[in-house]
């Protein structure tokens, strides 16, 4: 819960990959989502994690790939997800891979 | 003692004490509130008291005025600075931008400068009012977030694409360039053309190759009929020689 409260952090994340077409309206999220990710606290956290941004023109579904320092993917598809939601689920796989985090706090 | 009671109590001899047989009745006077008989409940409910029920008020039969929300004037100031903006420039592209440190932000907009694009920033409200109600409004979906505008009266969109390679913070969404709504796919194609006079050139270059082949394409049948007939002839050379030797030595 403390480490929910402290906000987003991305020290276990290698990359993250946002692909969005910005004439589509379900893309509203995703570019909620690519401005909290990029905020200067959240980029502070991990300056070696890469955020590449990839805007398209063909009624492509918009989506976010995330890949681990440990080598997992865990991709988004965020047609009918709000930017929290991402947020959360990426925060809960986050806290569950960092090795301070303990295993009793869910 | 009951005696002695009994003789001041009953003056008159002889006279016996009414034996009055007393239930155990019900109280007057009880802790908890006693049900009402039933026809003092009637009685009362026949004689409730009615409230005369007041008359409608003048304005409910008028219908309410409603308030419209009045444009502000400073997004009024706005929505026509944008559609200014929009009449006098040839190149305005919707930008996304991210978390940017004041420096740089200043560093990008002197380096955009010197190629006369400048950077405005307009509220979303205003922009999607003065879209909504455009030829532009397809741009609708790309205001969203934190946008800003790049506006140039010329389309140096090769240079714009190159200053902004140094800035990953800024993502280029889509624009209008020269009255053309294009993608980001559609600018970075935009930026690979060459200028106009080149076009023209190699257009006319074109033009005047196909036409200089006329002549020779006229000439081709009959070049090839009159090549393939010498081939002809010259295969047709040695086996007359022979016929000619074998007859001689037959005879």
């Amino acid at each position: 819960m403390a480490a929910r409260k402290a906000g987003l952090a991305l020290k276990v994340v290698n990359k993250i990959i946002i692909r969005f077409c910005p004439f589509e309206p379900n893309s509203r999220s995703v570019r909620e989502f690519l401005t909290l990710v990029t905020s200067r606290k959240v980029r502070d956290s991990n300056k070696k994690c890469e955020i590449v941004t990839e805007v398209k023109h063909d009624s492509s579904e918009p989506a976010v790939d995330i890949t681990f320092l440990d080598g997992e993917q865990l991709i988004m598809k965020t047609k009918n997800l709000t930017s929290k939601e991402m947020i959360l689920a990426l925060q809960n796989v986050c806290i569950a891979k960092e090795p301070q985090g303990k295993p009793g706090d869910m | 003692m009951a005696a002695t009671l009994c003789g001041r109590l009953l003056p008159k001899s002889g006279w016996v004490p009414l034996t009055q047989n007393v239930r155990h009745g019900s109280k007057a006077v009880t802790r908890h509130r006693k049900p009402l008989h039933i026809l003092k409940q009637k009685l009362l409910a026949v004689t409730e008291y009615i409230p005369p029920k007041p008359r409608a008020p003048p304005e409910a039969l008028v219908p309410r005025r409603k308030w419209t929300q009045m444009e502000h004037p400073l997004a009024n100031l706005l929505r026509k600075d944008l559609e200014n903006v929009f009449e006098e420039n040839k190149l305005i592209v919707v930008v996304h931008y991210n978390a940017i440190h004041t420096d740089d932000l200043t560093r990008l907009k002197l380096r955009l400068k010197k190629h006369d694009i400048r950077i405005r920033f307009f509220p979303n409200q205003v922009t999607r009012a003065f879209l909504n109600n455009s030829i532009y409004c397809n741009l609708l979906p790309l205001v969203c977030g934190k946008t800003v505008l790049f506006i140039s009266k010329q389309a140096k969109v090769k240079e714009m694409l190159q200053t902004m390679k140094h800035y990953p913070e800024m993502v280029l969404l889509g624009g209008c360039v020269e009255n053309t709504l294009m993608s980001y796919q559609g600018i970075v194609s935009y930026s690979k053309l060459q200028s106009i006079g080149v076009i023209q050139g190699q257009l006319v270059s074109d033009l005047t190759m196909i036409t200089s082949q006329t002549h020779s394409l006229l000439r081709h049948h009959p070049v090839h009929l009159s090549a393939l007939l010498q081939q002809h002839v010259k295969q047709k050379e040695p086996v007359d020689v022979d016929d000619t030797v074998g007859q001689e030595a037959a005879a």
